[in-house]
């Protein structure tokens, strides 16, 4: 799947966390320049305000000597300062969100090319939070490069200048400054600590909450309602006292931060104003101390949180990197081969297959499988015989650890992965539908369908009817945020992707398990349909299902113990019994516990369970 | 935790809305009103400090500098000295004493909120998606702690500072004050439309990075199916869109922003400009001192940052007050089932008479006219087709809801009229799912009788006969259930939940059937927990299996909301009617191999 992966990242040359910001940076390189540019312009204007002021004030004013130039000039650095502040927020902001949308475009890619295997370990919560608020920790970093760079500047220069004035004065009036940077630094330490502890607590609430929510039936059954309050009191007391340790960090370092330059403005009137008395100092240059030692206080104080925030990007930047470091394990081969012409097309052959998620304990051993084109196979085992564990071999889900899988004489592993899931069409346990329209969902493997054959589709998987029966029919939203569809409606609507997709070999893995009993037979109607002359292998998990297959294959350790028609197997295999039996127990309670879902959700609004598992 | 609720128009709101969430948010915030009073005194010296600077200033230079007198030089920096020192001592306080303010509202809040949710019926919870009511309790209320913790003291701040300098630049001059003023109108014009805009774009900017989470969330739960379907091209243009998207929306509220803060800084200047200008042409006319100038552009100096804080924050306290009013729709929603007067007695039969329900704001009836009066220490099997209604039944047995026709007695006492704890006390609804609670299987049994001793405890699993099961945990019953009771398993979750019945011994048991898969070994204790929790009690049992309704005494079946059945399974079975058509069809779906 090369052509999904980004380019340049692989395991061999894993870049460091900041080269992954400066290779994104560096094709925003002219904006950058552009914006860096404009902050320089901006500091120039901002720092010529104190010096037209004085001017004004010793010529202008005190001298009487061509005020309204002065004045003229203020007015002019007050346009400029205005249009460069804006320009230099617009382009630190838009080159940060674009660094931020593109690295978020990169990982996701990445996420989609990487291996179910991957998948398997890694939680949906956690890659979430990468491409969220991990990206976003990278994009407040970003807005502060180029205006830390005219921060800087400008603390430069406005040194310079007073210096050069008077730089006695200047050492007075610049002393506390150095300690707004530091205090700067220590709070953003300090309250970031703070802030993490009161989102813990909060999360901590919050489980309170859902629990309650969730087992209300539990709560309100055995009026528990006083022993939740009370557990609410706690958690929302450890929020208070975590709010109130916040709230004393910044009591100690905001108002020091705040009022240290004041220190250096009390020194400027003291000795400045004595300078002013003995005559070494005008009243213009005073003020203009004021001025500076005021205009130097916000980059200062950036200053020291840029450092705070640098470190938390870093961090941000390596558990992102950790994510493109992953290198997909499944991938195209250099040469894939072409399948065989589509006609009489489905051979399946599994040879010698061994496999294990943890390959010191293989769930498949010796597994040997073949299918004739057109055949159609139950696969019948108890849990964790490794039923399933054939289907995502067969999609190349996983590679195996030894033996072949073939498709139509062609290995898996030779074939472009594009081309292997197309051959084989899956229908999953549990049906995942996007936030799209019902026809952009059944169309989901063919999007450029036209709606005729999506609604054939849809007829032959038995979804039609219902589908008519929605607000907006083949155009009703569906998904989270969508029209919540019954778990039935929805295993058909999965039944008519693949149809669509019209695949050589299709598995339904275990496609009724979680249908209402009165509407089972149309969904066994609808697969009978589907399974009509092509290679079909079903994952049993219920009696119900294996009668739509020719032939059983009964699985036991991870091999074939036994095949062949249902009733052969039934008369000479107790193991065969064992099976079946057990899975009708299962299926006996999965089916009332359906009963008494469904009828909840009946008797009930019928939008969401409420319950929680 | 992602929030990505859609932004709907309870987002927005208008000005009567407003001013209702603020008054009665000032009535909530009453019991901190002395807390509230010290901060503001608090903040106002701390402002003071900030802003009497620039007239120190002017005053040193034109009574110190300008005539040359140390003495009034030396006491101008004293006294500056003594009032930074003050500000700074007031602005700790202030930054402790709003917070204490704050939180404490914020946890009333929580509490009474939290409180209000758990006073509602079932049918409350049926209406209301979980995740949005738990958004109330967490997302909701965190919105208004960053307006808590920082913006309330900055919004405070920020009104005083413009204040003050206003009235000390009057003081000083009020000529320049009135020339400074000038610019005025153009930064509130600005400030009026940069609020407006920057709302609405906020509120895109919100709304879409709840659209590319979901759509990111897609992916990643998805990533199967997609790899399945070969549709990762497909994708990936998917979240491209919907993430461009996104960075339209920031790079749009980006410059509803940047030209506002263009324009005040702009504007700044001017007025600086404007003051020195008509200050240099009043000081030849000798109608101001160069230290009155330089006071009022520095007053002015200072009079545009919190006008730019005041528009940023107005974000802030918009989301507030629509997460508050949100929250006092919650606390205005009247609880429907409301606690009686009379206790319950110790025993009786359970008297359904004439029951018909209806779920709020619906027409079709999910009972009608229902009739059974369940004897004491009788056993009655509830049977009938999925949505028949046989559910909701045994629930308003329980009093989780209550009729909308007819009346429930037990020994003779209207459940409505009974006290809610005398009713938990007799009636005990077990539910099917086995829920656990953050905590130990101690606590978790506890959750019925919050008094307990761990001895008590340990005599409910007794009493069900699966005390040495959770005796063998490595901790007993102090083991911690982790996730969602995720160490447990399923069958021992069911003897968590019928320990906290046995723990209240009620008279009356309520069950939905327990069916989730359990492993053999589990299934007998469970089974023998049921029966021995069974014996002796009155119980309404949502049957599902063969097994269970054989045992009972006696059968109602369901359907259509209507008692049709009632009797011994023999006289149904004998009656041919509609429990022995069910009888037949169970009998058939049961194994293959067993036939």
């Amino acid at each position: 799947m090369s052509e999904f992966a980004p380019p340049g990242i692989s395991a061999d040359d894993a870049p460091s966390r900041w080269k992954l910001l400066s290779s994104t940076l560096k094709a925003q390189r002219k904006n950058l320049i552009i914006g860096s540019a404009i902050g320089l312009l901006w500091m120039v204007g901002k720092v010529s305000v104190p010096l037209l002021v004085r001017y004004s004030i010793d010529r202008g004013i005190d001298q009487g000597d061509m005020l309204w130039l002065w004045v003229m000039l203020i007015a002019i650095a007050g346009v400029c300062v205005g249009t460069f502040t804006a320009l230099r927020r617009f382009y630190a902001f838009r080159e940060a969100r674009w660094t931020e949308t593109r690295l978020r475009e990169q990982l996701f890619n990445h996420i989609l090319s990487l291996h179910v295997g991957y998948h398997d370990r890694a939680q949906t919560g956690q890659l979430m939070s990468r491409s969220s608020s991990d990206l976003n920790q990278i994009q407040s970093f970003v807005v502060m490069i180029p205006i830390t760079l005219s921060n800087f500047s400008m603390i430069i220069a406005v040194s310079v200048i007073l210096f050069v004035t008077d730089w006695k004065l200047a050492l007075i009036a610049l002393a506390p400054l150095p300690f707004v940077n530091i205090a700067g630094r220590r709070f953003s330490h300090s309250i970031h600590g703070a802030v993490l502890q009161v989102q813990m607590e909060q999360a901590e609430l919050a489980t309170v909450v859902e629990e309650t929510v969730g087992g209300v039936r539990v709560v309100k059954g055995f009026g528990a309602e006083e022993v939740q309050s009370a557990r609410l009191r706690t958690e929302a007391d450890d929020i208070q006292a975590a709010s109130i340790r916040a709230a004393q960090i910044r009591a100690k370092y905001l108002p020091a931060i705040e009022l240290l330059p004041q220190l250096g403005l009390i020194a400027v009137l003291g000795v400045g104003g004595m300078q002013v008395i003995d005559g070494d100092l005008t009243v213009g240059q005073l003020v203009q101390f004021n001025f500076y030692v005021a205009l130097l206080v916000s980059p200062l104080r950036m200053l020291g949180m840029t450092i705070a925030w640098a470190q938390r990007a870093g961090a941000a930047l390596e558990r992102v990197n950790e994510v493109l470091d992953t290198a997909p394990l499944i991938t195209d081969p250099p040469r894939p081969l072409q399948l065989p012409p589509a006609e009489h097309a489905g051979a399946v052959q599994f040879r010698g297959v061994r496999f294990g998620y943890d390959p010191a304990a293989p769930v498949l051993d010796g597994f040997d499988l073949d299918l004739v084109p057109g055949q159609s196979v139950a696969l019948v085992g108890s849990t964790g015989s490794g039923k399933s564990t054939v289907a995502r071999l067969l999609v190349r889900f996983y590679d195996v650890d030894d033996g072949r899988v073939r498709i139509d004489g062609v290995n898996v592993r030779d074939l472009a992965l594009r081309d292997v899931r197309r051959a084989v069409g899956i229908v999953f346990e549990d049906t995942l539908l996007f936030h799209d329209t019902v026809a952009a969902n059944i169309a989901f493997a063919e999007p450029d369908a036209d709606r005729e054959s999506i609604e054939r589709a849809a007829r032959l998987a038995g979804a039609h009817d219902f589908i008519m029966g929605l607000p907006e029919a083949y155009d009703t939203l569906l998904g989270e945020r969508g029209f919540s569809l019954s778990g039935g409606q929805r295993q058909r609507i999965a039944i008519a992707r693949a149809i669509l997709a019209d695949p050589r070999v299709l598995i339904l893995d275990d496609a009724t398990s979680a249908v209402d009993p009165s509407k089972e037979h149309e969904i066994r109607s609808a697969m009978a349909t589907v399974m009509d002359g092509r290679t079909t292998i079903v994952i049993a998990h219920r009696p119900g299902t294996i009668a739509l297959a020719d032939t059983v294959v009964l699985l036991h350790h991870g091999r074939v113990v036994a095949s062949g028609p249902h009733q052969e197997l039934l008369d000479r295999e107790p193991l065969y019994r064992d099976v079946l039996a057990a899975m009708a127990d299962e299926d006996d309670e999965q089916r009332a516990e359906l009963a008494a879902e469904s009828g909840a959700d009946a008797d009930a609004d019928p939008r969401t369970p409420v319950g929680g598992d | 935790m992602h929030s990505m609720g859609a932004i709907s128009d309870e987002d927005k709101l208008d000005a009567d809305e407003a001013k209702k969430v603020l008054r009665r948010t000032a009535r909530m915030a009453r019991p901190f009103r002395k807390t509230v009073f010290g901060a503001l005194a608090f903040t106002a010296l701390t402002t003071l400090g900030v802003v009497l600077g620039p007239v120190i200033l002017g005053w040193g230079i034109d009574n110190g500098i300008t005539p040359g007198d140390t003495e009034v030089l030396r006491n101008a920096v004293i006294f500056y000295m003594g009032l930074t020192v003050v500000a700074y001592l007031a602005a700790r306080q202030q930054y402790i004493l709003i917070n204490r303010a704050g939180e404490g509202f914020l946890r009333a809040l929580r509490v009474r909120v939290f409180d209000h949710i758990q006073k509602q019926s079932l049918a409350f919870f049926d209406r209301n998606k979980s995740g949005v009511l738990v958004a109330r309790m967490t997302s909701d209320v965190e919105s208004m702690g960053e307006l808590v913790q920082f913006g309330l003291l900055q919004f405070v701040s920020a009104i005083l500072l413009v204040g003050f300098a206003l009235v000390l630049a009057v003081l000083t001059s009020w000529q320049l004050t009135l020339v400074g003023m000038l610019v005025m109108p153009v930064i509130i014009g600005a400030s009026r439309k940069f609020q407006r805009d920057s709302n609405a774009a906020y509120l895109d900017v919100r709304e879409n990075i709840g659209q590319n989470l979901s759509t990111l969330q897609e992916g990643i739960a998805g990533v199967r199916v997609i790899q399945a379907y070969a549709r990762e091209p497909e994708q990936q243009r998917r979240f491209k869109q919907s993430n461009r998207q996104l960075y339209d929306s920031h790079v749009h509220s980006v410059r509803v922003s940047t030209w506002y803060f263009g324009l005040v800084e702009t504007a700044g200047v001017l007025a600086t400009a404007i003051i020195v200008g008509v200050g240099g042409w009043l000081y030849t006319n000798d109608e101001v001192q160069i230290g009155q100038i330089i006071t009022v552009v520095l007053l002015f100096a200072q009079l545009f940052e919190p006008v730019q804080q005041l528009s940023q924050l107005y974000n802030t306290v918009q989301s507030s007050a629509a997460a508050l009013n949100k929250l006092f729709g919650i606390l205005d929603t009247e609880p429907d089932v409301q606690d009686g007067p009379d206790e319950l007695p110790a025993n009786g039969a359970l008297v359904v008479e004439h029951v018909g329900f209806r779920y709020p704001a619906t027409e079709t009836a999910v009972l009608t006219d229902v009739s059974i009066t369940v004897a004491d220490g009788e056993r009655l099997a509830l049977v009938g087709p999925t949505g028949a209604g046989k559910s909701t039944l045994a629930k308003l047995m329980a009093r989780l809801y209550d009729p909308t026709e007819g009346t429930i007695t037990f020994g003779g006492v209207d459940l409505r009229d009974a006290t809610l704890a005398s009713l938990r006390h007799r009636v005990v609804v077990v539910p099917q799912e086995g829920f656990l609670f953050g905590g130990t299987v101690a606590d978790n049994v506890r959750i019925a009788r919050a008094d307990a001793t761990d001895d008590d405890v340990r005599a409910a699993f007794d009493a069900i006969g699966a005390l040495e099961r959770f005796d063998e945990f490595p901790d007993g019953i102090h083991t911690e259930v982790r996730e969602r009771g995720s160490r447990l398993s399923a069958g021992e979750r069911q003897l968590v939940s019928l320990a906290r019945a046995a723990l209240v011994d009620p008279a009356v048991l309520v069950l939905d059937e327990a069916t989730s898969n359990l492993d053999p070994g589990t299934e007998f204790i469970v089974e023998r927990a049921l029966d021995t929790l069974m014996t002796g009690r009155t119980t309404i049992v949502v049957a599902h299996r063969l097994s269970t309704i054989q045992r009972a005494d006696r059968i109602g079946v369901i359907d259509g909301g209507r008692l049709v059945e009632l009797g011994t399974h023999s006289e149904l079975v004998s009656a041919g009617g509609r429990y022995s058509a069910l009888a037949d069809a169970w009998a058939k779906s049961q194994p293959v191999p067993g036939a």
